[in-house]
């Protein structure tokens, strides 16, 4: 099916962008278009207007300095992998934006878009031949959860990869809206609500990313179904800051495609600290972590499956950093 | 006179899709440049790159395999650069350089790697060989001597149905060792 048609706006400043977004409730805002297009094709998301970013100076400036990373949203993840100080000092975030999609998507694909991305659901992110035989669900505007059988809930999971990395990494964004400019932790990003999952306000952009100097190591793993395109089962990002006797002075667990947002294991995180990194009980902190996140059946796999994958993951990267 | 307030529509952009919705600009004339040649076209606002190439500018070389950005087979490079083209506005790539493989090389030769291709015998049903050609072109531009790891990820976004891989990868890394 093709697209549905709608108006195109090519917005050449933010605030401009900002004005059109306010101008229509169903304007939506176009960057890589990876995401956003497929789901038009489906009919899950029928903008009147589509506002293209790609005209806006400035918004794919990435630079390096005392400060950390700076990162315009509208970066591509080509160009953020392959950007040198990302490479050296921040390696598991070009490492994660390598594992998203294939080549081609990573060089459409915006940092920006990456972490804006709709949530996905085995119900909503299907033809709408496929999701004719059901009644409309509830994240696609009907009234009913397939998940959960629920009227008023969504459960729909996100499954980005670059959001759990930059959360451990304590990365800030910068959104600009019509009430100007606004800096807040990128985890403040994600609602947890599957039927809106962005905190965005009307008419906000997001801008920027601020990742602070590198401290620690991190690293992120991906589960998934085969080795290229798809999005993760179940994703990782652990970032670990040592004191000078190599043990666990801070340790931020972040878990993605199993919630409606990123979400981070706190209890584990507590478990992991004061540790040794030669004697960490990487089993026990592994059932801890498991036991604190809530996957919901809406992939292929189930669950239970994607909470013992979550435990798995977690033992496996605390070995490799270690 | 109904064509002429059909046109008049069409210049002012007063149409209305079949859900009423007015003030649409229905059609708008776009300057591509394609395979080095400055195309116009007049098209709509939702039209994809991909069905601009093929239906407006009869360059069927380019392949509509899932529509939905998961197979490669529509790969077009945008300055230089692979792009889907089922996944592109046709409207957004104004001004930018975009090579089909209809444009890879001169009339009546072929590129090193068609060439390869062929020789390799990595072409079977030939549905994703242009899509798999700009890919490793792009590559092979960014990567000129990869290891076979690394050819592997690049085409990992090309679907192969005959599964013919293995000689698709030895064609690449001939072109590469050359």
């Amino acid at each position: 099916m093709g697209l549905p048609k709608f108006e195109y706006l090519e917005p050449k400043s933010l605030k401009e962008a900002t004005k059109a977004l306010l101008s229509t409730s169903r304007a939506v805002l176009l960057a890589g278009g990876t995401d956003l297009l497929v789901n038009m094709k489906h009919r899950v998301v029928d903008p009147d207007l589509v506002i293209d970013l790609k005209a806006i100076s400035k918004l794919d400036d990435i630079s390096f300095g005392k400060e950390g990373l700076r990162i315009g949203a509208c970066t591509s993840l080509h160009d953020l992998a392959s950007f040198p100080a990302v490479r050296e000092f921040y390696p598991a975030l070009s490492q994660a934006a390598e594992e998203v999609g294939a080549y081609s998507h990573q060089v459409m694909g915006t940092l920006g878009g990456n972490l804006c991305q709709g949530n996905r659901c085995r119900f909503y992110n299907q033809s709408v031949f496929w999701r004719s035989v059901r009644p409309i669900c509830y994240k696609a505007g009907g009234k009913i959860c397939h998940v959960v059988r629920k009227p008023g809930e969504c459960h729909s999971t996100y499954c980005g990869d670059l959001a759990p990395v930059l959360i451990a990494m304590e990365a800030r964004i910068a959104l600009i809206g019509p009430e100007g400019e606004r800096i807040v932790p990128l985890r403040k990003l994600y609602t947890g609500n599957g039927k809106s999952p962005l905190s965005l306000k009307r008419g906000e952009i997001l801008k920027e990313v601020m990742v602070p100097p590198p401290t620690g190591k991190t690293i992120y793993l991906k589960w998934r179904l085969r080795e290229a395109i798809e999005f993760p089962t179940v994703g990782l990002a652990l970032s670990l800051q040592l004191d000078g006797k190599e043990r666990v002075k801070k340790a931020r667990i972040v878990f993605t495609a199993v919630e409606p947002a990123p979400v981070e294991a706190r209890e584990a995180e507590k478990a992991l600290q004061g540790n040794p990194l030669a004697q960490i009980p990487t089993d026990k902190i592994g059932a801890q972590a498991a036991k604190e996140i809530s996957p919901m059946r809406t992939s292929t796999v189930s669950p239970a499956y994607k909470r013992k994958m979550a435990g798995i993951l977690l033992k496996e990267a605390i070995e490799t950093i270690g | 006179m109904a064509e002429q307030s059909f046109k008049k529509g069409v210049i002012l952009g007063l149409g209305q899709d079949q859900h009423g919705r007015k003030g649409l600009k229905m059609k708008r004339v776009i300057r591509l440049r394609v395979n080095g040649e400055e195309r116009e076209v007049l098209t709509e606002s939702h039209r994809t790159l991909l069905e601009v190439l093929r239906e407006d500018l009869g360059l069927t070389g380019t392949k509509r395999g899932c529509d939905l950005g998961a197979c490669g087979a529509c790969t077009v490079l945008i300055d230089g650069k692979p792009a889907l083209s089922c996944l592109t506005l046709a409207v957004r790539v104004q001004g930018k350089e975009i090579t089909t493989i209809e444009g890879l090389a001169p009339e009546g030769q072929l590129h090193p790697l068609q060439k390869s291709f062929v020789e390799k015998g990595a072409v079977q049903c030939g549905f994703c060989t242009p899509g798999m050609i700009l890919t490793a072109k792009a590559f092979l531009d960014e990567h000129p001597h990869p290891a076979e790891p690394e050819v592997k990820k690049a085409i990992s976004g090309n679907l192969c149905r005959c599964t013919g891989y293995v000689k698709i990868v030895e064609a690449i890394l001939a072109v590469a060792g050359k």
